[in-house]
């Protein structure tokens, strides 16, 4: 089994909310057969079921943080807190937050997991990635390298 | 009666303001009861135009997370109808069986995740968890099988990547169709059943409302319909698919971006409810047990038991999916090849029963099979009138009540018609205390 999980979580069609799915591309262009690659699309609900069975777990994802447009946070969803819908008129109100809860209330979190967090400009339909989010895209497919070798690490140790 | 009541719920949905509930009365007479929705998959028409038939599914399958299956498979559908691209009775058989795991995934989520809290009246589904764990775990099981559905049949769960105009790009294997099949009768039929108990204890908090409209679903000749047939309404029958426009014949309201629609009357319903009422005659007996025990009537009126046509119609896609499986087998699952060789260039017309009511795609191809023109008319978009004209009765009929039930009953009936309205942006939003 893969040391890491990586889930891109986000709409391709959404401008800055493809990051997600687009570090999942990225990360599979480049040969890593110690990390699971999970291209959630949005359906954030969906998540849970990767986090079973799994002890290292990444979500990436488009967030709003009120910082500048391609800033990145590394996020432990425990220590931080989440801003929950909890009054969704429709499923489609389900997301990230309302999935990450639902896992802990369940007792489903994964060990370790972290959210890597990336500042949108634009969440438009029909638009692409802007320009800082594009920056960011690059950073954190090193943030992702950074945590596989922590992972390993650990396992080593 | 002589009351004021000046009632507006914004933040319905995540989307900013959008999606708001507004009644207004004046010494007892209801000046405004309607809600106001952004709909965004508006922005298909302009995300299509010059795009290939290759990627038409893919492009509106990605438009929402939820409903991307019902987006995908309607796509395709049209795209054969104009380009006159002929498929596989396998390839059929197939897409009903992803049809069936995307409604129990759907149907599922919306009764257990939204309208059971409503039931049990504590305001989300999160204090459920810690109240009936055994039942969110039974619902996110369902949603488990219902993605494995998926994952064997169209490559991934999510965003489907098999189903390609003409057919499959990749067919299962016969061991993965058995392996479903054991987790459908193992696992799926006892959490449906068990999904009909539960709904039934909980059915005594359903509102007792009734408004009689006109339904609006598909009609097929041999089965219920969800996949493919024609359009036909409780008021005057059977119409093409073809004739959709002269259906849903939008129009333009001052309170909604969205459009309205109407047909014989001046709005219709579309989803569970109204395929119930148009088809429940074609439901296995196991779904027709299940409605009696649960209460739901041949005919229903009350737009709150929406949710309750919808757990049946789960039971009943648990076991036509059992169904379509064997048949699959019994055919002999054949390596054919996706119908990609149009037959000609045009317009095309496709529609198919989604989780939240009939999906109409229209696409006009070039000669190169490109995209010159297309419109998509959404279920969500379809229900807007009906929601509104189910607020105007239901407004006097709860006049007495205090204004925070009048509201809660209001988001209520607009949960059950589970509309679909922030699609597909899952931003997680964050406060950072500096």
């Amino acid at each position: 089994m893969a040391a890491l999980t990586v889930i891109g979580v986000g709409s391709r069609l959404r401008g800055d909310d493809a990051i997600g799915p687009l570090l999942i591309d990225a990360l599979s262009d480049q040969t890593h057969s110690q990390i699971e690659l999970v291209d959630a699309g949005s359906d954030a609900l969906g998540i849970i079921e990767y986090f079973q069975g799994r002890d290292h777990v990444i979500v990436v994802d488009a967030c709003q943080m009120g910082r500048d447009a391609g800033c990145i946070e590394e996020i432990d969803p425990t220590q931080i807190d989440l801003v929950i819908k909890d009054d969704p008129v429709s499923l489609h109100g389900l997301g990230l937050a309302e999935a990450i809860k639902m896992a802990e209330s369940l007792q489903m979190l994964p060990e370790d997991l972290k959210i890597i967090g990336i500042e949108p400009e634009s969440i438009q339909f029909n638009s692409s990635l802007s320009v800082p989010v594009q920056r960011a895209l690059k950073k954190a497919v090193k943030i992702v390298h950074t945590e596989l070798n922590r992972v390993k690490q650990l396992a080593e140790a | 009666m002589s009351r004021d009541l000046d009632i507006k719920v914004h933040h319905l949905t995540r989307v900013e303001g959008h999606g708001n509930i507004v009644v207004n009365m004046k010494d007892g007479v209801l000046e405004k009861a309607h809600l106001s929705i952004v709909e965004p998959p508006r922005f298909f028409e302009a995300m299509l135009k010059g795009r290939s038939f290759h990627e038409a599914a893919i492009i509106t399958s990605r438009i929402c997370g939820i409903c991307s299956l019902g987006h995908q498979l309607t796509s395709l559908v049209t795209t054969e109808d104009a380009l006159g691209l002929e498929v596989s009775e396998q390839t059929v058989l197939l897409r009903k069986l992803l049809v069936h795991g995307a409604t129990l995934q759907s149907n599922i989520l919306h009764a257990y995740f939204l309208a059971a809290p409503d039931f049990l009246n504590v305001g989300s589904v999160f204090p459920l968890i810690a109240t009936h764990k055994d039942v969110v775990l039974r619902a996110l099981r369902m949603k488990r099988l219902a993605n494995d559905i998926a994952d064997i049949v169209s490559g991934r769960a999510v965003h489907p990547i098999t189903p390609v105009p003409g057919g499959f790009s990749r067919i299962p294997e016969k061991a993965e169709l058995l392996e479903i099949k054991r987790k459908l009768l193992e696992e799926g039929l006892p959490d449906g059943l068990e999904t009909i108990e539960t709904m039934k204890a909980l059915a005594g908090a359903i509102p007792q409302f009734e408004r009689e409209t006109e339904y609006v679903s598909l009609k097929h000749p041999d089965e219920y319909a969800l996949y493919q047939g024609d359009i036909f309404s409780s008021d005057s029958g059977a119409i093409p698919v073809s004739s959709y426009l002269d259906v849903t014949n939008e129009f333009v309201v001052n309170h909604s971006t969205s459009k309205h629609a109407k047909y014989n009357r001046n709005s219709y319903f579309v989803g569970a409810l109204a395929r119930w009422n148009n088809n429940h005659a074609q439901l296995g007996e196991e779904a027709l047990a299940a409605a009696e025990a649960i209460g739901l009537k041949p005919k229903c009126f009350n737009p709150y038991m929406n949710t309750i046509a919808q757990v049946v119609e789960a039971v009943h896609c648990i076991l036509d999916s059992v169904r379509i499986i064997d048949k699959l087998i019994e055919m002999g699952l054949k390596n054919e090849k996706p119908n990609q060789t149009p037959t000609r260039y045009g317009r095309g017309i496709g529609s198919n029963e989604v989780p939240r009511g009939i999906l109409f795609h229209d696409y006009t191809y070039d000669n190169k099979g490109n995209i010159l023109q297309a419109n998509c008319v959404i279920p969500t978009g379809q229900n807007l009138a009906n929601i509104d004209n189910d607020m105007m009765k239901l407004v006097p009929e709860i006049v007495d009540k205090s204004k925070e039930e009048i509201t809660l009953n209001l988001e209520m009936l607009v949960r059950a018609y589970d509309p679909c309205i922030s699609c597909s942006v899952h931003m997680l939003e964050v406060d950072f205390i500096e």
